[in-house]
């Protein structure tokens, strides 16, 4: 023992000090893990299920063809304008509630894996979002079905609803590793997240349109989730999103970035021990 | 060249749920395992306390004692899992570890989807994962049953694909926590074969046992863990020697 005090302290493993911006970049970085992860995910979920994630196309496809007979009844708008706003706000709702609330429990789902090997904790995120990007596309088949039945033809603006799609994604990434941390140490976070979640599909235009009701601008302009849903509502509908949508948009995302590098930088070396 | 250094690593695990005194009253009483502080609000348990410890290619270590003592702390230290509360750690090569029999398998895909999630989860590339499927295969002699859904293995199954994934492609530091007790007797001699196989003079092996006829026929040092703190360190049959004594004398 005598010569292994003489030795030298070790320097510190830089492998292990993971910070939040080395955490983010091997997260992406280890996209095939979290692409066949969640692939796994899906898989698991639907075994021995006939029809799979279009179970979730179907169900979506009922609730929004009895809202939107029913609700353009009562708003007295035309079915032809109402459903396809319904729908296709509805659908990116869908991925927004799914992601916001199955990423708290992100670590918690993955104990096993992050007790055996040392990964960044952002995979996870990446892999829930991966999984609910896979549902989204089999509920995209609802907006084509629409197109057609109502004929409409949004034209190559369409093709603006992707940025606004991955702006949406970052936003997603970014509290999905906020609130996977929070409720990791807090395990009620994700109580109180789901009942924000619900208030949030009402008091957002998503069942009902701005146009109908009277001062709703100002309680849509101040909630970022109609921006975010507006980016990509917008272009599918044909129509171009308002500048300020943008403005939000990005500067939600980059705060809320930088937020969730903060916190991985001053929690990453505790969260193993919160599981 | 393979090399672990731990240098005054301390390990505490917080406990969140105790809210009672009286039930901290009472674990403060408990017989098995570490130290238990309290700060605040919280309990904390202090898993390791000041380990020093330096292996290098060649070793095989064992690591023994009691229950609660801290081996499965150390070994997740080790494999990076852990991030030490106090102290450093260095290591230098790649690191396969199983702690448990199922390995973080997923319980309804089959043997075959499972070698391929865990050869990724591990860093192998695809290609590397394909070409040890057949190894694995005969190896744990699973045979057709790698196409059926884990759920459906018995628990020596289970431990025999985890071990075979775990050591395909000779890892340059293996890790493992009291897993191989699962498997039947000729298992154990295939176990034992593949690790005595595996570890050349470039790897490190760290074992940890209740099993004094395992750690001997495996290992050529052995670490005695009491309470979270090192006791011993050195030749395994010195070391297991010491530890024999403590248990008589108790």
């Amino acid at each position: 023992m005598a010569e292994h005090q003489a030795q030298q302290v070790a320097p510190i493993d830089r492998s292990i000090l993971v910070d939040g911006f080395d955490d983010l970049t091997g997260g992406i970085l280890a996209w095939p893990i979290w692409m066949r992860l969640g692939w796994n995910d899906i898989r698991q979920r639907y075994r021995r299920s006939v029809l799979g994630p279009f179970w979730i196309t179907l169900s979506t496809a009922i609730f929004i063809s009895f809202l939107g007979l029913i609700y353009s009844r009562l708003f007295g708008i035309d079915v032809a304008t109402y459903l396809p706003y319904l729908a296709i706000g509805y659908i990116i709702w869908i991925f927004i509630s799914s992601t916001t609330t199955e990423c708290c429990s992100a670590f918690h789902e993955n104990q096993n894996i992050i007790l055996q090997r040392k990964l960044p904790f952002s995979i996870y995120i990446f892999k829930n979002l991966w999984r609910n990007n896979i549902v989204l596309a089999h509920n995209i088949i609802l907006v084509v079905a629409i197109y057609l039945i109502f004929k409409i033809n949004p034209g190559a603006r369409v093709l603006l609803a992707l940025p606004g799609f991955f702006v949406l994604c970052l936003n997603q990434l970014w509290l999905g590793i906020v609130l996977a941390i929070l409720n990791t140490r807090f395990r009620d976070v994700v109580q109180i997240v789901t009942s924000i979640v619900q208030i949030t599909l009402f008091a957002t235009p998503i069942l009902w349109p701005i146009s109908r009701i009277g001062n709703a601008r100002l309680i849509a302009d101040i909630n970022p989730v109609y921006h975010f849903i507006q980016l990509i509502r917008a272009p599918l509908l044909g129509e171009l999103p308002e500048a300020l949508s943008w403005i939000v948009a990005l500067s939600t995302v980059t705060l809320g970035i930088l937020c969730a590098i903060w916190l991985l930088n001053r929690t990453s070396k505790r969260i193993v021990y919160w599981l | 060249m393979t090399k672990i250094t731990l240098t005054n690593v301390s390990v505490e695990i917080p406990v969140f749920d105790i809210s009672s005194s009286s039930v901290r009253q009472m674990l403060l009483k408990k017989a098995v395992g570490g130290r238990i502080g309290s700060s605040g609000s919280h309990a904390i348990i202090d898993a390791l306390q000041n380990v020093t410890l330096e292996l290098n290619d060649g070793d095989r270590v064992g690591l023994i004692g009691r229950n609660g003592s801290g081996k499965t702390t150390l070994l997740r230290v080790m494999s990076k899992v852990y991030p030490p509360t106090q102290g450093e750690i260095e290591i230098t090569g790649q690191i396969s570890a199983m702690f448990n029999t199922t390995l973080g398998m997923s319980m309804d895909a089959s043997g075959l989807e499972n070698i391929r999630n865990c050869g990724m989860l591990w860093g192998l590339t695809s290609d590397q994962t394909e070409n040890s499927i057949e190894e694995i295969s005969e190896f744990s002699e699973l045979g057709e049953y790698l196409a059926m859904p884990v759920r459906t293995y018995s628990a020596g199954m289970k431990m025999r694909l985890a071990f075979a994934i775990a050591t395909a492609l000779n890892p340059e530091i293996l890790l493992l926590d009291e897993v191989i007790g699962v498997g039947d007797p000729s298992f154990f001699q295939k176990a034992f074969a593949r690790i005595k196989g595996l570890i050349d003079t470039s790897r490190i092996l760290v074992i940890a046992s209740h099993s004094q006829p395992i750690i001997r026929q495996i290992c050529n040092k052995a670490v005695w863990l009491q309470d979270g703190s090192l006791i011993e360190f050195g030749e395994v049959d010195h070391v297991l020697a010491a530890y024999q004594d403590k248990q008589a004398a108790v």
